[in-house]
């Protein structure tokens, strides 16, 4: 930003920003998942959630109610909401929503190409795509057999342009080389990445310089974290590396041994969670709607977990939400 | 003074209602709007209610009919609206109509459906034709611009592809044909040249009429293309590339004659569509014109459900399940009315154990209710805007209805403009059953809501226009003039006396330009004119001067008794709530204040008008360096407006100072003083109260207004009254807050009544440019083209004066007077709190709050 950028940020953006935090403030507070969690069915679900900000989203579904509905419908608010950001913002911030939406497309992308090599119809799995990553060419994705077809076909008008452009390679698509792929475009997030795919990659066939050469190439943990973890076998030895670094420590520490205890993943999205929040705390910058829109997210997963356990009867882990603070 | 002097006194009361009579009861209460529910089941969350299925039904049969409104106004057909407000289903009914709506739903969507598909076939067809039209050209023109196409030799000048010629090549051209829409077509030729290669040739072309889109229902504009392509691989590819971008793909005819024969099966099939699309679309409006009978009363039934079950829910259960127990706010006056709505409904659904009510005592502080009447429900709605008085306070409203037009008119001054107000009013009022204007839009709702204000605004103005004598700026000579310009040539007088006086004489007059009559001379001046200002002001030059002075000194009059009037008015407020200590504490000092200092002034003032004659003016002091002195104590002396004035305005300066001290610790220190135990005097006191309060009709009619002086009694242990703790800091802050508001206040409130002045030069002065500028240009013209000329003038002088004058001028005078009240009733309110709420009020709009 420019010197004294902050004094004409509400020039551009005050609106959106109040907006936001407005947003924010409707997020659904303990006590709303104290009462979540009681509820007995679906409709009882709804039925609160149209006491919250919800309000009556689901008014149009005819009965009966499943939880992919909800989601659905949630989605669509959010994605309304963040539409509506969008189409209110100026640059600089509007480029930052389009890159907001680029983790999306790269999910749907990556979505579509596995669609693809299991015969699946495309139609099929656009309703499983997520409404915020839309875009036009998309449905084209099954047309590229190469990854440089699919990069010179399909890609090249979209914002995911510059990030495919470096890791195109004249592979074959298959399903490991997708997921391949989308660890070498994952740049952000990077150490919870480096974590997770150390994690994933025990017990499987991938060898550690390729488990290497996934990691992105950024983050606290670069380099010596990252070469650490390659060299890891178990869940100790990573934890180990981990010990290194303060931030992750406690993190770590938090993880349940198997039974019953919190996943490493839960306990990154809680420290997620808890920085979107701090996010809040300071004002005139883009890093609210980012964090806003994270929030939101884990808010849906967080609904969807409940209304899953609620559907299947499942309620010894309903708790396993994680609180928005 | 009635019910308008202060809000209704309430009660609380419990009604037991029996589990199957209680929906019937609600209902009627409801009808009748008596009393406010309160939540008895604030800490149980909305679907662990009693009555959450019957809302969830309510809810579902909202959106059925959500459906049909919605489709009925698609379709064109107009929504009769009754009048009237039909109560609440009977139980019995509620599933019958549940079932009705049920069915005509599932008609209407199957009805629905069917017309969309035929609808969209049809569109599709018409595509289709189009298409077939349009690509005609473009093979054409593919053979008579590219002759030299170098795959395919064999084309040369033939007038048409020929399939089978393509065929002896080996190769296999194929054709896709179709629609996009407008938007698309860049990304979709770029797109399709990166994937092919350039294998492709895509010729397209803009259709000259919009179509509506199948999908979305939008009408947009589209392109008909057609791409041709060679070998199979491509065209795999290029029709996934056309899914993608969702185009409408239509085959294509490969001979002449395919293409005829095609043209005229779409031509039958597109005229049978049309016949049995008509058909069904008669058949869908019969379907929604019997609907649109009932639809609108089928909502407002079904709301008042919905609201007598949300009410339901706030209700408790007794211990034996059998009846529901709400708790209700309910004015006195009410209760009978109550109690027979609950035996109405209590016969209505047949019970055998009526439903009843028990008042309940309560120190909680009831929710306020004034009633209103059409006349004073605008004048509520101008105090209600500054705050709603907490319970039992004095309601400024009822002297706003003449304080609110006065100060108004003081502005607005000129009985010309005030009578077309008030004529305008009038004819609002006379009329205002109409339906027409009861149901007009937002401004001209305005002024129909307000038409009692601006009815009285308007007499007002002609009371004051009269005072100022201004009609459209021109005065009028009612009585005669009280001045006498003859006199002034003073042939009557006596010559001993003439020598003293300066007198007119044919020189004088020629050579001044400005002459200026002289009160004193007898026989100019013969007495003030009978009803306000003379109209000979009119001519004068200096006639500003003269009006300024009166009018600024009038508006520090009226305003100092403004404000003075509301601090009584909180007096009024303090002595109901048997708060005596506030009245010595805070509200005389606050009295002593203002008068002291701005009394004085007033008394000045009038003591200066009536003292000081044609005679003595000159000698007059001016009241402004007099109240300026008040202050300052100059050392060297002047002659004041009368002997002893030094003293006594240093007596009122120093109890000026010693009030501001009791203001801003009084009441504090002797809440304090309260708070630690009290001498002897309060024992007995306290022992009085005691005996009082033993009475529990007495602590529910007191409510909590006296919570502050219960609280002091906690040692007493007479009263459970849950209030906060003694915080004297908190307290002593309040009251240092509000003291320095007060005082500085005076002072600048005081300056702000001066806008009644302001206003009212600028009204004045902006009437007289306006007749100057236009009026006067009229009638100077001579007598032939006069009239001519007058016509217009005289109407742009009308709109001008209607739009500028009445209009423009009157909202902003409005405005300020809206300021000058906000003083007021900030003087004389408390606190604001909660306002009744009807719970169910017949009327749809405002049900459930």
């Amino acid at each position: 930003m420019l010197e004294g950028a902050e004094l004409y940020f509400n020039v551009d953006h005050g609106y959106l920003e109040g907006l936001v935090r407005g947003c924010k403030a409707g997020l659904l507070t303990e006590r709303d998942y104290v009462n979540l969690v009681q509820c007995e069915t679906l409709e009882d679900l709804k039925i609160h959630l149209q006491t919250t900000d919800y309000g009556n989203f689901l008014a149009n579904q005819t009965n009966p109610l499943t939880v992919s509905k909800i989601d659905t419908e949630m989605r669509k608010k959010l994605c309304s909401e963040f539409e509506y950001f969008r189409n209110h913002s100026l640059e600089p911030l509007s480029t930052f929503f389009t890159y907001m939406t680029c983790s999306y497309m790269i999910d749907n992308v990556i979505l579509l190409m596995n669609g693809a090599l299991q015969k699946k119809s495309v139609k099929e799995i656009l309703v499983k795509c997520h409404p915020l990553g839309r875009f036009t060419e998309m449905e084209a994705v099954n047309i590229a057999e190469t990854p440089s077809d699919l990069f010179n076909a399909v890609l090249i008008e979209t914002p995911l342009a510059p990030f495919f452009q470096d890791c195109m390679s004249e592979n074959i698509l298959d399903e490991l080389n997708i997921e391949l792929l989308r660890n070498k475009l994952y740049k952000f997030e990077a150490d919870r990445r480096a974590f997770i795919i150390t994690l994933n990659s025990f017990g499987t066939e991938l060898s550690k310089e390729e488990r290497e050469t996934l990691f992105p190439t950024c983050g606290k943990l670069h380099p010596e974290g990252l070469r650490l973890l390659a060299q890891a076998e178990d869940f100790e030895q990573m934890k180990r590396v981990a010990e290194h670094y303060g931030v992750y420590k406690p993190l770590f520490e938090a993880v349940g041994d198997g039974s019953g205890g919190k996943t490493l993943e839960d306990v990154f999205y809680e420290h997620e969670v808890q920085m979107n929040v701090l996010a809040f705390n300071r004002q005139f910058h883009y890093g609210v709607f980012y964090a806003y829109t994270k929030l939101k997210e884990q808010e849906m997963r967080n609904i969807v977990w409940i209304a899953e356990c609620i559907s299947q009867r499942h309620r010894t882990k309903i708790n396993n939400y994680i609180p928005i603070l | 003074m009635g019910s308008l002097f202060r809000s209704e006194t309430m009660c609380l009361a419990q009604l037991f209602l029996q589990s199957g009579t209680a929906y019937e009861c609600l209902s009627a209460l409801g009808e009748k709007g008596l009393v406010q529910f309160r939540d008895l089941n604030q800490n149980v969350s909305s679907f662990q209610r009693k009555f959450v299925g019957e809302v969830k039904r309510c809810e579902e049969l909202e959106r059925i009919l959500a459906y049909l409104v919605q489709e009925i106004t698609r379709a064109d057909i107009p929504l009769p609206e009754g009048d009237a407000s039909p109560p609440a289903p009977p139980l019995k009914q509620v599933l019958e109509m549940q079932e009705q709506l049920q069915k005509l739903e599932v008609e209407l969507r199957e009805v629905t459906k069917n017309k969309e598909k035929l609808r969209k076939n049809l569109l599709e067809l018409i595509e289709y034709t189009h298409m077939l039209r349009v690509t005609r050209t473009f093979v054409k023109r593919n053979v008579e611009f590219e002759p030299t196409y170098e795959e395919f030799p064999a084309l040369e000048n033939d007038s048409l592809l020929d399939y089978s010629s393509m065929q002896r090549l080996g190769a296999k051209l194929g054709f896709v044909s179709g629609l996009i829409s407008q938007g698309k077509v860049e990304a979709f030729e770029k797109m399709l040249w990166r994937v092919c290669k350039g294998y492709t040739i895509l010729t397209y072309a803009e259709l000259d009429e919009p179509l509506e889109d199948p999908e979305t229902g939008e009408v947009i504009k589209w392109y008909v293309f057609l791409i041709s392509f060679w070998g199979e691989q491509i065209g795999y590819k290029v029709k996934k590339i056309c899914d993608c971008y969702h185009c409408h793909i239509y085959p294509y005819p490969n001979t002449a004659e395919e293409r005829r024969e095609i043209q005229e099966g779409l031509n039958t099939r597109i005229q049978d569509l049309y016949t049995v699309l008509h058909k069904t679309e008669d058949y869908l409006r019969q379907v929604l014109c019997k609907a649109a009978e009932s639809v609108y009363s089928r909502v407002i039934q079904v709301k008042k459900m919905k609201a007598i079950y949300h009410m339901l829910n706030m209700c408790s259960f007794d211990v034996t399940n059998k009846c529901l127990i709400a708790e209700v706010w309910c004015p006195e006056a009410d209760l009978h009315a109550l109690r027979c709505a609950l035996e109405e409904g209590s016969r209505e659904s047949g019970a055998t154990i009526p439903s009843f009510m028990n008042i309940i005592p309560t120190k909680e502080t009831p929710p306020t209710l004034i009633r209103t009447n059409k006349f004073t429900e605008g004048f509520q709605n101008i105090v209600d805007a500054y705050g709603v008085g907490s319970y039992r306070e004095v309601n400024p409203a009822l002297f706003t209805i003449v304080t609110f037009p006065f100060l108004f008119a003081v502005m607005f001054g000129d009985f010309g403009h005030g009578f077309v107000m008030f004529l305008f009013a009038l004819l609002l009022v006379l009329n205002e059953n109409h339906p027409r204007l009861s149901q007009s839009q937002e401004i001209m709702r305005m002024f129909f809501n307000g038409r009692y204000i601006l009815l009285l605004m308007g007499l007002f103005s002609v009371y004051t226009g009269l005072i100022y004598n201004d009609c459209f700026s021109k005065s009028v000579n009612l009585f005669g003039s009280g001045w006498n310009v003859s006199a002034m040539y003073g042939a009557a007088h006596a010559p001993s006396e003439r020598k003293k006086m300066v007198l007119w004489n044919d020189s004088v007059v020629r050579h001044n330009r400005v002459l200026q009559l002289d009160p004193s001379i007898p026989g100019v001046f013969r007495g003030p004119y009978p009803l306000g200002i003379d109209p000979i002001w009119n001519l004068a030059t200096n006639r500003l001067t003269f009006l300024n002075s009166f009018k600024m000194k009038m508006s520090v009059i009226l305003g100092i008794i403004h404000m003075t009037f509301g601090v009584i008015l909180g007096i009024f407020n303090h002595l109901h709530f048997r708060k005596k200590f506030n009245i010595y504490l805070v509200s005389i000092p606050e009295l002593l204040f203002m008068l002291c200092i701005f009394g004085h002034l007033i008394f000045m003032i009038v003591y200066k008008w009536l003292l000081y004659s044609a005679e003595t003016s000159r000698v007059a002091p001016s009241i402004l360096i007099e109240f300026i002195n008040m202050f300052l104590f100059p050392t060297s002396e002047t002659n004041g407006l009368y002997p002893g004035q030094e003293h006594v305005q240093r007596l009122l300066l120093v109890v000026t100072a010693l009030s501001v001290p009791v203001l801003f610790l009084g009441k504090p220190l002797f809440l304090l003083w309260l708070h630690n135990g009290r001498s002897c005097f309060g024992v007995s006191r306290s022992g009085y109260t005691l005996v009082r309060k033993d009475s529990e009709e007495e602590v529910s009619l007191l409510g909590s207004q006296d919570i502050e002086e219960g609280n002091h009694q906690m040692e007493d242990g007479c009263r459970e009254v849950t209030c906060e703790e003694f915080n004297f800091g908190e307290i002593l802050m309040t009251q240092v807050i509000h003291s320095i508001e007060y005082c500085l206040g005076c002072i600048s409130n005081t300056a702000s009544y001066l806008r009644l002045w302001a206003l009212s030069l600028a009204h004045a002065q902006l009437s007289d440019v306006l007749w100057a500028m236009l009026m006067r240009v009229g009638l100077r013209v001579d007598t032939t083209y006069g009239v001519l000329l007058l016509l217009p003038v005289i109407a742009l002088f009308a709109v001008l004066t209607i739009f500028i004058l009445l209009i423009m001028e009157g909202l902003s005078a409005f405005l300020h007077a809206i300021r000058l009240h906000w003083i007021d009733i900030k003087n004389s309110c408390g606190g604001t709190q909660g306002m009744f709420r009807r719970p169910k009020v017949p009327n749809d709009k405002n049900k459930s709050n």
